[in-house]
């Protein structure tokens, strides 16, 4: 049997085992624990103990991330913090709707750019952005879908795009020349984005709104809300200004420094424990999706699965590839997240490079697709996290139509961005 | 109860197969019997102190002439994960006989990352060359340092000292750190160590062993810093008419930071080059990921992105085997050091028992190592 | 200066286990239980120095 006919085997027997596990109601997570499983042992490698293990971690660091950005966010929810916040920017700008989307889309844009994971801007600006939509009577699946779409270009914006980093690490190209090819479509969009969502939201109604919210503790104040962001700004800003004096800290140590700062600060006495053991009940669909992908993608490694699949892409016509990028990055980003970034992005670039593109702008184009992938399942990692952190009790399908219009927007401007990136070389300044 | 004791046992079972598995690849020890040449072994801390006791205070073989020459450098398992430069290595070390000169060789420059498998890539945790004795294990490795050596990354890696922005693994990367930093990290540190070697043995010229996919647009060449373009492009002149091979000359780009042939080439008075090899176990697009591949380099999906003119470098199914990966590296160095012994008959360095890419593609790559069996051992030493 | 950061990413580590565990006794839900086990398994190795 040759290389294609056995890869594609093992990869029928894992969509069979995923489509069973999911047929007789096991969840995501544990469906592609089953496909993963029921790979290897079609792969003829038994039970693979160790590769299942080193594929569990794959994303443990970013688990760690997910933990404690998690927790510091619970702990000023308790704390009462984000709900002075939200009145405060109800009171200010109830009037300027205008003013307000713009400074809600720069406050989403920020986390995710400085940490290159959209997630952390769910995380950190997702629920108050949400509070504060919801007033403007505009329903939740469509404030998910706002939330969703600017974290995920937040992640793409520069400095730090993990997608282009990791690529670019794997191609010998310098991670130079990103900033402007980043920030100028990641911003046009996000701005697009919740202009064309929210054209039909109403007006807050202050008193109604400020009435339905609950009460800040008393004494709660901006030095107590201001002091736990300023404790994370600080520390990366610190690692960038002194990278070589400072230590490394890593992310999950800064989310966890924030959140100690958020304990200590808050008014009201809050149950440490008790939120830390609802942040990891709240977290376990994420988390455990991260953990069951990275066996995933191992076995897929293991068996072949993955390179049928990078095979089968780069060897499409050209013209083929420019119109599928819509569907096979965010695809790709669905099954092996930043995975997909040396799997199908060293090929992909190094594709566009043979055929005399500019590699730069069109990886900058491809990675503002990526993270369209994050709200498709099987994983839908960060579109679960969003409508989870909005409280969305509505079905995930309503959530997805209305990302429709942004998404295919950002498909055709990434699209349209690797196809004329030679003459958009001109953005590659620094 | 019964239930959550069963799923516990079966988490437990997983977790004690595959911790079993990472403990033994992590302390799998590899024997070197020393060459004839190998006057004493230093260790890298002895260059500078703060790495010493540590994964990475790796074993520096000293290979010296009767006569005073040259100094070279011999730098294998930069990324051990690309094992034809191990392997390179080890037979300098195992086999070199020195004339004039001197010799560094170095097995396993980032040991941290030879213990350690790349997560999600499914490498096997070892291979086996086989020999006449019956074969010789060595680890896998990673291309960069062990998370239990070096923790965490941060968010951002910012290289020293020119502060380019790089992808925060690359922080663990051994050949993206150079030319090192004191008080950094253990990868830092570990480069600033081998830079501090070059200074002070006055090496002349550093080799960097490495492999890559074909699908990376540096391979099968020499990567040479400006002071060594000259070196470099003679050898492969000659190389390609000679040996029965060809390879090709990059120069080292001022652009990209942390690289052995631009930071070491800089940093120092060395000549610095990187050799490239083909590995396409390393290719995105490899088929099956296991041991076979690793050693033949035969891939179907490989060949098919060559036929797609997506590689840097020709395939077909008789793959890239480890011997010819191996015999371009040793070859290539001969070249250099017989070109650079002409041009500098003052810091010559002559030597023999070295194969060359004809004599290891005919009796393979175990042929020229030894069998640590037939010495006593207590004169063996182990990376 | 490293190395202080390394043992609180041990700490925090040992944290998380911690609530990972306490999570997986007072859950009734098999599947949960499962995914509680599987996401604990690296975090133990990690403790161990084993990867």
């Amino acid at each position: 049997m040759n290389a294609t006919t056995s890869a594609a085997l093992v990869l029928a027997v894992m969509v069979a085992a995923y489509a069973a596990a999911k047929a007789l109601k096991v969840s995501t997570e544990i469906s592609l624990f089953a496909a993963a499983l029921a790979g290897a042992l079609a792969g003829g490698s038994g039970i693979p103990a160790r590769h299942i293990v080193e594929g569990a971690f794959t994303y443990f660091d970013i688990v760690l991330i997910f933990v404690t950005a998690t927790l510091f966010m619970n702990l000023l929810k308790e704390s009462g913090a984000a709900v002075f916040v939200v009145r405060a920017i109800l009171r200010r700008f109830h009037r300027h709707k205008a003013p307000l989307f713009v400074l809600l889309t720069l406050l989403l844009l920020v986390p995710g750019a400085l940490t290159g994971a959209g997630s952390v801007t769910v995380l950190i600006m997702g629920g108050m952005a949400a509070t504060v939509l919801g007033t403007m009577d505009i329903p939740k699946p469509k404030v998910a879908a706002i939330i969703f779409v600017i974290a995920g270009l937040s992640a793409a914006a520069p400095p730090v795009n993990l997608w282009a980093m990791l690529t670019a690490a794997g191609t010998n190209m310098p991670y130079v020349g990103f900033f402007l090819p980043l920030l100028v479509p990641c911003v046009v969009l996000a701005l697009l984005t919740i202009f064309i969502l929210g054209w039909k939201s109403k007006p807050v109604d202050l008193e109604k709104a400020l009435a339905e919210l609950p009460e800040a503790p008393p004494k709660m104040n901006w030095v107590r809300v201001s002091f736990p962001f300023l404790v994370f700004s600080l520390l990366i800003v610190a690692g960038r200004v002194f990278p070589f004096s400072f230590p490394i800290l890593g992310l999950p140590l800064m989310f966890a420094a924030a959140a100690a700062a958020a304990f200590i600060l808050s008014p009201i006495k809050l149950a440490f424990f008790k939120t830390s053991r609802d942040t990891i009940h709240q977290l376990l669909p994420l988390i455990g999706t991260l953990t069951c992908a990275g066996i995933l993608v191992q076995v897929m490694a293991l068996t072949g699965v993955r390179g049928l699949i990078a095979i089968t892409t780069v060897t499409l016509p050209i013209t083929v590839v420019f119109l599928t990028l819509f569907l096979t990055l965010p695809v790709s980003e669905a099954v092996l997240m930043w995975g997909a970034a040396p799997v199908l992005g060293v090929p992909l670039v190094l594709l566009f490079n043979t055929i005399g593109l500019n590699p730069v702008v069109a990886l900058a184009g491809m990675s503002v697709i990526w993270p369209l992938g994050d709200a498709i399942p099987p994983t839908a990692i960060i579109g679960r996290l969003t409508t989870t952190t909005v409280g969305m009790k509505e079905p995930y399908t309503k959530f997805l139509k209305y990302c429709l219009v942004p998404a295919v927007l950002i498909a055709v401007v990434g699209t349209l961005m690797v196809v004329f990136s030679k003459k958009l070389a001109f953005l590659t300044v620094f | 109860m019964t239930r959550k004791a069963v799923i516990a046992a079966f988490g437990a079972a997983l977790a004690i197969f595959a911790g079993l598995s990472f403990y033994r690849s992590r302390h799998l020890r590899e024997p070197v019997v020393p060459g004839p040449s190998v006057s004493r072994v230093a260790h890298l801390g002895d260059y500078f102190g703060p790495i010493k006791g540590t994964v990475n205070d790796v074993n520096v073989y000293v290979l010296e002439g009767k006569e005073p020459g040259g100094t070279i450098l011999l730098l294998g398992g930069t990324h051990p994960e690309e094992p034809a430069g191990r392997l390179a290595a080890w037979i300098f070390a195992e086999n070199a006989k020195i004339a004039k000169g001197r010799i560094f060789v170095i097995l396993t420059a980032n040991r941290s990352a030879s213990t350690v498998t790349r997560l999600g890539g499914a490498y096997p945790p070892d291979f086996t060359i086989p020999t006449a004795w019956g074969g010789q294990k060595f680890r896998m490795g990673d291309r960069w340092s062990n998370p239990l050596d070096q923790w965490p990354d941060p968010e951002v890696y910012l290289h020293y000292p020119t502060r380019q922005e790089l992808a925060y693994v690359d922080i663990r990367n051994l050949n993206r750190a150079f030319p090192g930093r004191p008080n950094g990290t253990l990868t830092e540190k570990t480069c600033y160590a081998i830079t501090e070697l070059v200074r002070r043995e006055k090496v002349d010229i550093a080799i960097d062993f490495h492999e890559a996919e074909l699908q990376y647009p540096v391979i099968s060449t020499i990567v040479a810093h400006q002071k060594g373009a000259d070196l470099a492009a003679a050898a492969s002149m000659f190389i390609s008419s000679v040996e029965g091979f060809a390879i090709g000359v990059e120069n080292s780009p001022k652009a990209l930071r942390g690289l052995s042939h631009r930071e070491i080439g800089d940093a120092t008075d060395a000549i610095s080059l990187l050799l490239e090899a083909p590995e396409p176990f390393l290719d995105a697009t490899r088929g099956r990921t296991d041991r076979k591949l690793l050693l033949t380099g035969k891939d179907d999906f490989v060949v098919r992105a060559g036929k797609r003119g997506l590689l840097f470098e020709k395939i077909d199914e008789k793959g890239w085997p480890i011997d010819i990966r191996v015999g371009r590296h040793t070859s290539t160095v001969l070249q250099i050091l017989e070109i650079w012994s002409g041009d500098n008959p003052a810091k010559a360095v002559v030597l023999s028992g070295v194969p060359r890419y004809t004599d290891i593609v005919r009796d393979g790559v175990g042929a020229y190592l030894k069998d640590p069996k037939t010495i006593d051992p207590a004169k063996l030493f182990y990376e | 200066m490293n190395t202080i950061v390394t043992i609180l990413y041990y700490l925090l580590t040992a944290y998380v286990a911690v609530l990972l565990v306490a999570n997986f006794l007072k859950n009734k839900k098999w599947q949960d239980e499962v995914l509680y086990i599987i996401v604990l398994i690296p975090f133990v190795l990690r403790l161990l120095r084993l990867k």
